[in-house]
């Protein structure tokens, strides 16, 4: 592969005759491109942003439904417990890249293998901070919400939940940031999103536009991180009871 | 483990945690072992007996842990003054700032960062540039970890010491730092398994390791070399953070 | 025992008693805060004698004992330590020189006992040989079995026994001045009051400079032989001995952080070694239990105190039980009413109200028995301090906030 460095001659060789010069005029140059790149494409960046966004999103209403259920199913057992932990810390620390190659396998490529893999990140966070949350929740509230005489389902829906809630949802920011740079490797196997434009730079690396592309989807990335975790704080306000906020 | 087990009570205590860790590394070596064994035994075309042959997955592996450990010393020698510096008098005030930073710049996918890094003129490329993208995603764990653990270190053995006569550097290096240490390392092992997963990403722009595997596999959609690839670095992810485990587990101060 | 020696020297050259301490205008103004924290206290410490700061929070006495060993820096004024103004010397030198101990000792929790006590030592570049001969010594003075508590990590210890080794780790290298900040504040109230007899026990040993803050008045009383009562920017209200402050408080101030009962803390003032104690009759574990049995009778004693090998009481059984022994039982009967010879009256009555004897124990030096005190002799002393409320008139030592043009006039006393 030769065109990486055939790039960095190129860019040497401008750099070392005329450095100050050249400096200014690239700095000026890389803006004016970077804007050129912008407009010219601003209809394909907006609509990869919202498909990222969406894809994000999605992922974590499913990772947060799945995280909290299973996390509700064995809160009250030490051994499950324990073991919803494990499950926690080893899919943590295997590397998405690896896992996404792992899904073309029986998923091939496409939004099928980036969904249940971003799907699968998002969860993680938010099982840990449920499990933990609900296990904290003081049992002297539960028993007297049973001695009022309120179901199981009932005490789980209406004093359990909503006071782990705030700790559930710090691990659904978590996720969020986290599945952001998830759904951006994702789309090496085709996922959607901004990822598209770090593969395509990649693919082009030393032609124009390649490095507008890569800066645009890396720009793209976290400013979606920023807008998806004021939205989620905004949400926890909202969801939030009165009574137990910091 | 020998001084461990002079005292039977000292021992009983650290024996427990001890137990959770064998399985682990028992799990990965059968993991790894059953790797091994569907390699050998399976069916190879041509393409897949080229690429997964021992030599070149062992090159392949160790690239990985070279990718893995220059970015570590490299973040350890960056992080770990720069945490302590932030907690040291005036440069205090600075300390915000600069985890609001970091922490922003955390939210960049490391895909992006590396692949950009590559292609930004002036910087270098392949090994390098891979290098350059894995200290700035992993430097943050460490850099926090290193603040909170010292900024956790209850103010009054600081005040205790310094009252004994013990100087600002030897409060830092005798007290501050040790007391910091299960903190500290406990974010030297969330930088390794980013780290470790981060530096599969290397593969795209020519510095090397086990990602590699994973790119050719989806390139030329052979399977088998994807799998393996992919099995491979979560193994080598999860045996790492194996052995971060076991180091924290060491290096923790006797009486804490 | 040549290192015994070597260290009983070393005593020797730097003084068995304290050095006087003296504050000279000293201020502390933190920026951007109108009134300062401490203005311009002048106070005067004498040379071997414990000096209590008490006062409510925040008001400044903490920053006043902190500003001795310079952990806080004074704005204005001047420190003199003994003949030497450490105004300006180097601040970790001076701490290695003054003793420090913090609510719940301050130990790190990463060393051993041993290894805490050895930090001023090894600073100071003593031999090994030395601080560890030093550690067995000063673990000995905190009524601490070296045997067993050298190696220790500090959470192998309780709250009493981690402010125990807080204080030995203060006295390592022999400080003149001990500064405490708070230190019973932590421990469960029994405990405390056993620190408290110890803190009595170990200063009529060694006579150092001691200056203690509390929030506590009763342990002002019972600790100080100097009180001074502070009130918020660090005002001196009242500088005195405890027995004159609780018979003329200077104002209501002083009068309502008393509080009520002045007549009974007085009590406080009274230790059980200035009582005469009784003499009892002693057996060892094993002893045949008849013999005993008619040497207390013969003396017509109720009870017989059992020792163990160094004195130390371990069980008081009455005749009954006496006769229903063979031998006498090597068991520590925890039980016990048994209280230190440095424990106020008050203590004592306290220890004697729980037992059924209407009696206790009294240990002196390394928990030996010393003899028995009863009811009786803490009435008397009732009698006794009624009657001379306050007639002796010492000289109270200078402490104002006159400012530093005040500090050169140095043997001026309060008032009569």
């Amino acid at each position: 592969m030769l065109w990486p460095s055939d790039a960095r001659v190129a860019h040497g060789d401008i750099a070392e005759t005329r450095p100050n010069e050249t400096d200014r005029y690239a700095t000026d140059g890389v803006s004016t491109r970077m804007w050129e790149f912008v407009g010219d494409r601003f209809d394909e960046i907006a609509f990869a942003s919202v498909q990222h966004l969406s894809l994000v999103a999605q992922s974590l209403v499913i990772a947060t439904v799945l995280g909290v259920g299973i996390a509700a199913l064995v809160y009250r057992n030490g051994t499950a417990s324990s073991l919803a932990n494990g499950v926690t810390a080893i899919g943590l620390t295997i590397p998405s890249f690896a896992l996404i190659g792992l899904m073309v396998a029986p998923l091939g490529f496409g939004v099928a293998p980036a969904v249940v893999v971003v799907v699968f990140y998002a969860m993680l966070p938010v099982l840990r901070n449920a499990v933990v949350g609900l296990a904290g929740v003081d049992r002297a509230l539960v028993e007297s919400a049973r001695g009022i005489g309120m179901s199981r389902f009932r005490t789980f829906w209406q004093v359990e939940l909503p006071i782990a809630w705030p700790v559930i949802l710090s691990g659904v920011r978590i996720s969020g940031q986290m599945v952001m740079g998830v759904a951006a490797v994702a789309a090496y196997v085709l996922g959607p999103g901004l990822g598209g434009f770090i593969f395509q730079g990649l693919s082009r690396m030393g032609g124009a536009g390649a490095t507008e592309s890569i800066v645009t989807a890396v720009v793209g990335v976290i400013l979606l991180a920023l807008v998806l975790d004021l939205a989620l704080v905004a949400l926890g306000r909202l969801t939030t009871p009165k009574g137990i906020r910091a | 483990m020998a001084e461990a087990l002079a005292e039977p009570t000292a021992a009983d205590s650290a024996l427990r945690p001890w137990r959770p860790l064998l399985v682990q590394v028992a799990a990965l070596l059968a993991a790894g072992a059953a790797l091994v064994i569907w390699l050998v035994t399976a069916d190879l075309t041509a393409v897949e007996r080229e690429t997964l042959n021992p030599d070149s997955l062992l090159q392949l592996l160790g690239q990985h842990l070279w990718l893995t450990a220059v970015s570590t010393v490299i973040v350890l020698a960056i992080a770990v003054p720069l945490g302590v510096l932030l907690t040291r008098g005036p440069m205090r005030r600075a300390a915000g700032p600069v985890l609001a930073v970091a922490n922003f710049g955390q939210a960049a996918p490391a895909v992006g960062l590396i692949v950009l890094i590559a292609a930004a003129p002036f910087l270098p490329n392949g090994f390098w540039a891979a290098i350059i993208a894995l200290v700035l995603y992993a430097a943050l764990p460490v850099l926090g970890n290193t603040m909170i653990g010292i900024r956790g270190v209850d103010q009054r053995l600081v005040e205790a010491g310094r009252g004994m006569g013990m100087t600002a550097r030897a409060v830092l290096f005798r007290i501050e730092l040790p007391l910091a240490v299960p903190v500290m390392l406990a974010g030297v092992r969330t930088a390794l398994v980013l780290l470790v997963g981060t530096a599969a990403l290397a593969s795209f722009i020519n510095g090397g390791g086990l990602g590699l595997l994973i790119t050719t596999g989806v390139n030329l959609y052979e399977l088998r070399v994807l799998v393996t690839g992919a099995v491979m670095t979560a193994l080598l992810a999860l045996l790492i953070d194996w052995v971060g485990r076991v180091v924290e587990h060491v290096a923790r101060p006797k009486g804490m | 025992m040549p290192e015994t020696t070597a260290v009983a020297e070393d005593r020797d050259e730097s003084q068995i008693t304290g050095k006087s301490i003296r504050l000279e205008g000293v201020t502390k103004r933190y920026p951007g805060q109108s009134t300062p924290a401490v203005d311009g206290v002048t106070l005067e410490i004498p040379a071997g004698q414990v000096v209590m700061l008490v006062g409510p929070s925040g008001c400044g006495k903490t920053t006043t004992l902190k500003m001795i060993n310079r952990l806080i820096e004074p704005t204005e004024g001047r420190i003199v330590l003994g003949d030497e103004d450490v105004t300006a010397i180097d601040g970790d030198q001076l701490r290695r020189r003054i003793g420090y101990v913090i609510q719940a000792g301050g130990l790190f929790p990463h060393m051993t006992v041993a290894q805490n006590i050895a930090i001023v030592p090894k600073m100071l570049g003593w031999d090994a040989q030395r601080i560890a001969d030093r550690t067995t010594e000063l673990l000995d003075l905190v009524s601490l079995d070296p045997d067993t508590y050298r190696d220790r990590y500090p959470k192998e210890l309780s709250g009493g026994q981690q402010q125990r080794v807080g204080v030995a780790r203060a006295l390592a290298a022999d400080p003149p001045v001990l500064l405490m900040d708070e230190p019973f504040g932590a421990v469960d109230p029994i405990t405390r009051q056993r620190l408290q007899d110890e803190l009595i026990r170990i200063q009529q040993e060694l006579r150092k400079t001691i200056v203690i803050v509390t929030h506590d008045f009763d342990e002002a009383v019972k600790l100080g032989d100097w009180i001074v009562v502070f009130r918020e920017g660090a005002q001196i209200v009242q500088y005195d001995t405890p027995e004159r402050i609780l018979a003329e408080p200077a104002d209501e101030f002083v009068e309502s952080f008393i509080g009520s009962g002045a007549g009974i803390k007085q009590l406080a003032l009274q230790r059980v070694r200035d009582v005469d104690l009784k003499e009892a009759i002693t057996a060892r574990p094993g002893d045949d239990a008849a013999e005993v049995l008619a040497k207390v009778e013969k003396a017509g004693h109720g009870h017989v105190v059992v020792l163990d090998e160094r004195d130390r009481p371990l069980s008081w059984p009455s005749r009954r039980a006496l006769s229903r022994m063979a031998t006498i039982p090597a068991e520590a009967d925890e039980r016990t009413p048994v209280i230190g010879s440095g424990a106020t009256l008050n203590d004592a009555l306290d220890e004697m109200l729980v037992s059924n004897a209407g009696a206790a124990l009294v240990t002196g030096r390394r928990g030996a028995f010393a003899g028995v005190i009863t009811i009786e002799e803490v009435m008397d002393a009732i009698r006794a301090v009624r009657a001379s409320a306050s007639d002796d008139l010492a000289d109270a030592p200078v402490g104002t906030n006159a400012g530093s043009d005040d500090g050169t006039g140095d043997e001026v006393a309060q008032d009569g």
